[in-house]
């Protein structure tokens, strides 16, 4: 028997370019919104500028923004997307899961430029503003013998240090970006209802704690703190790959004069941080692959 | 019945572009498709037909492999379409039953040229032949289309690849009378144009009938009958009869709703070979007084439920 000269599927580098584009079509309207918002935002901080406020400096690393941006970038990745029914998507000649992976890919693309456009937007502001471009600053560091969850600290336990962060703490923000992008795109991809789980999961943990605590159940209270704990401000935990722990390794201690200041208890370490992200990310993307498999070929 | 309708299909193909064996789908409990053996003919207009509900549509997607298949086997010009199912849609050009064409951000414009991307068969000469011919407005937003521009829409999508298998479900479901004439007169041409073979369902079945050449009926999930249409136009025919005084039907005739009691004139539509048919009635008393043949939906409904006495 002999058929008609068939047609030749898409080339998967063409699949993915053309999802490149249709993401940023679908994006360009939170994409118009986050440009107002970084415009009122220079302006209010060049405002600050010349009316005599501080400047702002470059710290990448200390910006929170590109994690919940990729928290939230699939979204819009899939806007319109019926993943779990008849979606326009899976009527194209692609193989299902591929082309599941090709748009997250494609979205990842689109993230990464958008946390470009972020960082060259804080070192424009950096510079217009006068601010320090390398990031330095002065810290009060505890000393390690302190307790820090000692009432009140002596003022000369602490040490006076300028921190410069290492540049290579500048990939943070696309690190955390690519890591929680990840994770909440396995979720999307793996789930019918995606919202209700990322929201769920840690509101049932407080739940639990909150329980716990009501019910003079110490254990339990115990167990969901410690979790949380790992989870958000462990050495390897979230804060790890949002902010290389810049965020966990501050504390607000009250000092003898009865000022409340923050110190930082250590400077972040490129090891922990290179670990934390390598396991987030690789969690990331074994979740991806495993929800992938619901999107496979029929 | 429907076995001596078939041979005609049997000896006279030896290709098919689409061709299942015993194809079963079931939703929970309900059976949507039933054992189902198709075969269309490459190069053929294939007018599946039934009720609703009766599985056309889910036929349709067991072929683009967008549903999976309880069991059975389906093949889209010889690729399984279970382990080759992006390889058998980059072969199709489908009119889902659904009017909705894409993301409803996308201009038409946008979405055609994402489209186009998908298919490197794509023929943009053609597609802006079409977008004239069906009056596309290019820079209209997707989630702004009315029915019938959508359908307009689809169709585009569907032709502009010119695939070797057009598979429609209700094409025409939502276009004016203006635009379902231009529609046609479209597939006509394409089918003169380009070598494809037609799957269509619908229930308009006259716009399709100068289109179709080969036709299966679906009922309640099972293939009752796939043939060449003029197979099927002259094998159901309408008897006009006058039956005697406690008529008996004969046992091997299938007759709707045999009646006995005092002589009078009915008119059945009777499936079988004309000749035999007349042959079995006169023998059992009853007087054959015209045979009519019966236009394509006509036939059709001969096997279709509650639709044999008329």
């Amino acid at each position: 028997m002999s058929h008609p000269a068939l047609h030749p599927p898409p080339r998967f580098a063409n699949v993915v370019r053309e999802q490149v584009r249709a993401v940023a079509l679908a994006l360009r309207v939170p994409a118009m919104a986050a440009l107002a918002v970084l415009v009122l935002g220079s302006g209010l901080a060049i405002g600050e500028f010349i009316t005599g406020g501080g400047a702002v400096d470059f710290a990448p690393e200390l910006s929170m923004v590109p994690a919940f941006v990729g928290l939230l970038f699939p979204i819009g990745v899939w806007k319109g997307e019926n993943r779990f029914g008849t979606s326009f998507l899976w009527l194209l000649p692609v193989d299902r899961r591929q082309h599941a992976l090709a748009k997250v890919a494609a979205g990842w693309v689109c993230l990464m430029v958008t946390v470009l456009f972020f960082l060259v937007w804080l070192f424009v502001l950096s510079l217009v503003t006068g601010g320090n471009i390398l990031g330095e600053h002065a810290v009060q560091l505890l000393p390690s013998t302190v307790i820090p969850e000692a009432r009140t600290l002596d003022p000369a336990a602490l040490r006076a240090v300028r921190y410069a962060p290492d540049p290579v703490f500048w990939l943070v923000p696309f690190t955390a970006a690519t890591g929680t992008y990840l994770l909440t795109s396995a979720v999307t991809l793996g789930v019918r209802y995606p919202v209700r789980w990322i929201i769920g999961v840690p509101l049932s943990v407080l739940l639990v704690s909150a329980l716990g605590a009501a019910a003079r159940i110490d254990w339990l209270k115990l167990l969901a703190s410690r979790l949380l704990r790992f989870v958000f401000d462990g050495r390897y935990g979230l804060d790890a790959l949002f902010t290389a722990r810049a965020e966990s390794l501050k504390t607000a201690v009250v000092l003898t004069t009865g000022k409340t200041v923050s110190v930082w208890r250590a400077f972040p370490d490129v090891g922990d941080w290179a670990l934390a992200t390598t396991l987030w990310i690789g969690a990331g993307l074994a979740a991806l692959m495993a929800a992938a498999l619901r999107q496979r070929e029929k | 019945m429907s076995n001596v309708l078939d041979r005609a299909l049997d000896g006279a193909v030896s290709t098919y572009a689409v061709s299942t064996q015993g194809l079963t789908k079931r939703y929970g409990d309900e059976v949507a498709l039933n054992a189902v053996d198709l075969r269309i003919p490459e190069g053929s207009v294939f007018v599946l037909l039934g009720a609703n509900g009766a599985g056309k549509s889910t036929a349709l997607k067991l072929l683009l492999n967008l549903e999976r298949a309880d069991s059975g086997v389906a093949e889209v010009f010889g690729l399984d379409t279970r382990r080759h199912g992006p390889r058998v849609r980059a072969q199709v050009g489908y009119v889902p039953e659904r009017h909705d064409a894409g993301y409803r951000w996308m201009t038409c414009d946008r979405l055609l040229k994402h489209v186009a991307a998908y298919y490197p068969a794509w023929d943009q000469t053609y597609a802006d032949r079409l977008i004239g011919a069906l009056e596309i407005r290019r820079n209209r937003k997707i989630g702004g289309l009315s029915k019938g521009d959508t359908r307009r829409l689809q169709l585009l999508m569907a032709l502009a690849h010119r695939p070797p298998l057009l598979v429609l479900d209700e094409p025409t479901d939502g276009l004016d009378p203006v635009v379902r004439k231009r529609v046609l007169t479209l597939l006509a041409e394409h089918l003169a144009d380009s070598p494809t073979t037609v799957l269509i369902t619908t229930h308009h079945i006259h716009e399709v009938e100068n289109l179709a050449d080969h036709v299966g009926i679906l009922r309640a999930g099972r293939l009752v009958i796939q043939v060449p249409r003029e197979e099927l136009q002259r094998t159901v025919r309408r008897y006009r009869l006058d039956l005697p005084d406690q008529w008996e039907a004969p046992r091997d005739l299938v007759i709707p709703a045999p009646r006995s009691g005092r002589v009078r004139e009915v008119q059945w539509t009777i499936v079988g070979d004309e000749r035999a048919v007349t042959e079995r009635l006169t023998t059992s008393g009853a007087r054959v007084r015209e045979v009519v043949s019966l236009p394509l939906e006509e036939a059709a409904l001969a096997f279709l439920p509650d639709e044999g006495t008329r």
